[in-house]
């Protein structure tokens, strides 16, 4: 289908010049999105998320700002001491086991909910049960429920005094039973909306064209889904890595069950500051790298679909 | 025959959306599923196809009866309203897919893609994916994709309906071109009666679920069995309380000191000429003319006129 082309806006003609904040009003109306409104979200994202996370590097760096003067007004940055106890911090063996174990559990819940998540989108938008609604409300509890609660639960559920008779206290297994919880809305919801867009047509005629139910699943249907597969990936996996509140019960504290967050969080108990903001900073870098990781994979797979 | 569809019924909940149609298709033959929408012809088309399960009735294809079987073991090229490509594939895997599927050798896919690609005219678009392509070229390479498993029955559901006037008019001299070199028995669904007289060679005209009746064009447009075909294959006007086609009206100067009508409005479409009159018992026909036979008449609205039925010459 051919969308009749938008009216340029040329044929609005220019907006006329005004004075003052009125001006800057229009423009921030008028070209939101371009100048105005760029500015504007760049401002924001500084304040809620940059200004923050450069003040955790600086810190796990431990760079120690100097003006040179008054009139220099420049800043020098420590930079080799700095990165210097930066590898120090970062390389101790309970850091990387620490980090070790978040990556590995992050990286395997995002995969099996990436599956699990179309399974279940599948199911919901494709089937029609009884308590589905039930089923669509639950799916978003992880998102609504304290973390800390969900803790608690899988302490009562998984712990010694398992009423499953199924002990996960101070394992990996319980870390990631929690993990696989709070990550699956993630999953889900990524996919949902764009199963439920797809007409079922082109299923249809990879089927008049012989193909069966796998075969048109894995070189129609999935192909479709690719990008939203991957963006709940790297959603998930965000989450999880940044998870502390639903695993820091079960996990005991034990160093083998001690994940990144975890970690950090016992550094700043003992006020190692610049520890923590250093093992932070190696955090953030390598989620940083999966979810850009992810979203070049899906861009390029969008590239194509765009219709 | 190539098809023969024996009481076959479609029910969807309390409607009864196709009714105990019973139809035989010529093999070879190119024929429109004509009905205003809603009137079934759609399912009609899935139901040949498979795509749909009936709720009674048979579906023979070649003498097979094909009732039970699976679409994807029926051998029946589809077309769909939105083309339904495969968006991910480029113009020669979308061709290629049911090749593929039946796990043909690569170089036979790669011979035979090539010359479905000629055959619509896509060669240079081979390596295009469908985002790339116009509506009039995604439909090309839907047909491609659909003849390339050399189907026994080739379905186009309203292959024209998403395109623009004049790609429609192409594309519909394209597919009659088409069926006339590969002669596959073609069924074409559509709710334009311009475009299925002009394209098909067997008509069958739907409403509310049934066959009004099936034959060709022109006998259909000359002998309707049912007020409904009448109306529907081509315009009528009301004519002393009965529905003519207005082409065969005509107007006639009024005899002497009797008026029996004044032309009320005039609308100029090119070549054709639509005259209402207003007739002295408030009737309001419409007659269709050329534009050489609307000079030669001289009339203009507020004209006295008469109309007469056209005596066959």
């Amino acid at each position: 289908m051919d969308l009749p082309a938008k009216p340029s806006s040329s044929l609005l003609g220019a907006p006329p010049a005004r004075k003052g904040w009125r001006r800057f009003a229009v423009r921030l109306r008028s070209s939101s999105g371009a100048i105005g409104g760029g500015s504007l979200i760049v401002g924001y994202l500084s304040i809620i998320v940059l200004i923050p996370i450069a003040a955790v590097v600086a810190h796990g760096f431990s760079f120690s700002i100097h003006t040179q003067g008054w009139g220099g007004a420049f800043w020098h940055w420590h930079l080799t001491a700095g990165f210097g106890t930066f590898w120090t911090d970062v390389t101790q063996p309970a850091a990387i086991s620490a980090i070790r174990l978040s990556l590995w559990l992050s990286l395997s819940v995002a995969a099996i909910n990436a599956v699990m998540g179309v399974a279940i989108a599948w199911v919901l938008v494709r089937d029609s049960f009884h308590g589905k609604w039930f089923v669509e409300a639950f799916i978003d509890l992880p998102f609504a429920l304290p973390t800390i609660v969900v803790g608690v639960v899988l302490l009562f559920l998984f712990g010694t005094q398992s009423p499953l008779h199924i002990d996960l206290f101070e394992t990996w297994m319980g870390l990631m039973v929690a993990l696989l919880f709070v990550t699956l809305p993630f999953s889900v919801r990524a996919v949902q909306p764009v199963l439920a867009s797809l007409d079922g047509e082109a299923e249809a005629a990879a089927k008049s064209l012989g193909a069966g139910g796998l075969r048109t699943f894995v070189s129609v249907v999935l192909p479709s889904l690719w990008p939203a597969v991957l963006g709940g990936f790297g959603l998930a996996f965000a989450r999880a890595i940044g998870e502390f509140g639903s695993i820091s019960l079960i996990a005991g504290g034990i160093g083998r069950t001690t994940t990144a967050s975890s970690y950090i969080y016992n550094l700043t108990q003992g006020f190692l500051w610049t520890n923590a903001a250093a093992v932070s900073t190696a955090l953030l870098v390598l989620s940083l790298i999966i979810l850009i990781a992810s979203n070049v994979f899906a861009r390029r797979f969008q590239h194509r679909l765009a219709p | 025959m190539s098809i023969s569809l024996s009481r076959l019924t479609k029910r969807y909940g309390p409607n009864v959306v196709v009714d105990d149609v019973n139809v035989e298709i010529p093999e070879g033959s190119l024929t429109a599923i004509l009905g205003p929408s809603g009137s079934g012809k759609s399912t009609l088309l899935k139901l040949i196809a498979g795509l749909e399960v009936p709720d009674e009735g048979r579906v023979i294809i070649e003498g097979d009866d094909v009732t039970d079987v699976d679409p994807r073991y029926r051998d029946i090229g589809f077309c769909f309203q939105h083309y339904a490509p495969f968006r991910h594939m480029n113009v020669s895997k979308n061709i290629g897919f049911g090749l593929r599927v039946r796990k043909q050798p690569k170089d036979v896919i790669e011979v035979k893609v090539r010359e479905l690609l000629e055959l619509v005219k896509l060669e240079d678009k081979a390596n295009s994916y469908p985002a790339q392509l116009s509506g009039g070229e995604r439909q090309r390479m839907a047909l491609a994709r659909a003849l390339a498993i050399e189907p026994r029955v080739l379905l186009l559901d309203e292959p024209f309906g998403a395109l623009d006037a004049i790609v429609r008019t192409e594309l519909r001299h394209f597919v009659k071109e088409l069926h006339r070199q590969i002669k596959v028995t073609t069924i074409l669904v559509t709710h334009d009666q311009d475009e299925a007289m002009e394209v098909a060679d067997q008509l069958l005209i739907m409403h509310a679920g049934k066959i009004e009746q099936a034959g060709e064009p022109t006998e259909l447009y000359e002998r309707p069995a049912t007020e409904f075909v009448h109306s529907f294959l081509g315009p009528t006007t009301l004519f002393k309380g009965v529905a003519v086609r207005p082409h065969d009206l005509e107007l006639v100067s009024p005899s002497v000191g009797s008026i029996e009508g004044v032309v009320t409005s005039i609308m100029e479409l090119g070549f054709e000429i639509q005259v209402t009159i207003t007739l002295s018992d408030g009737s309001t026909p419409w007659v269709q003319m050329s534009r050489n036979e609307f000079r030669a008449l001289g009339v203009t609205t507020g004209s006295p006129v008469s109309v007469r039925e056209r005596v066959a010459q």
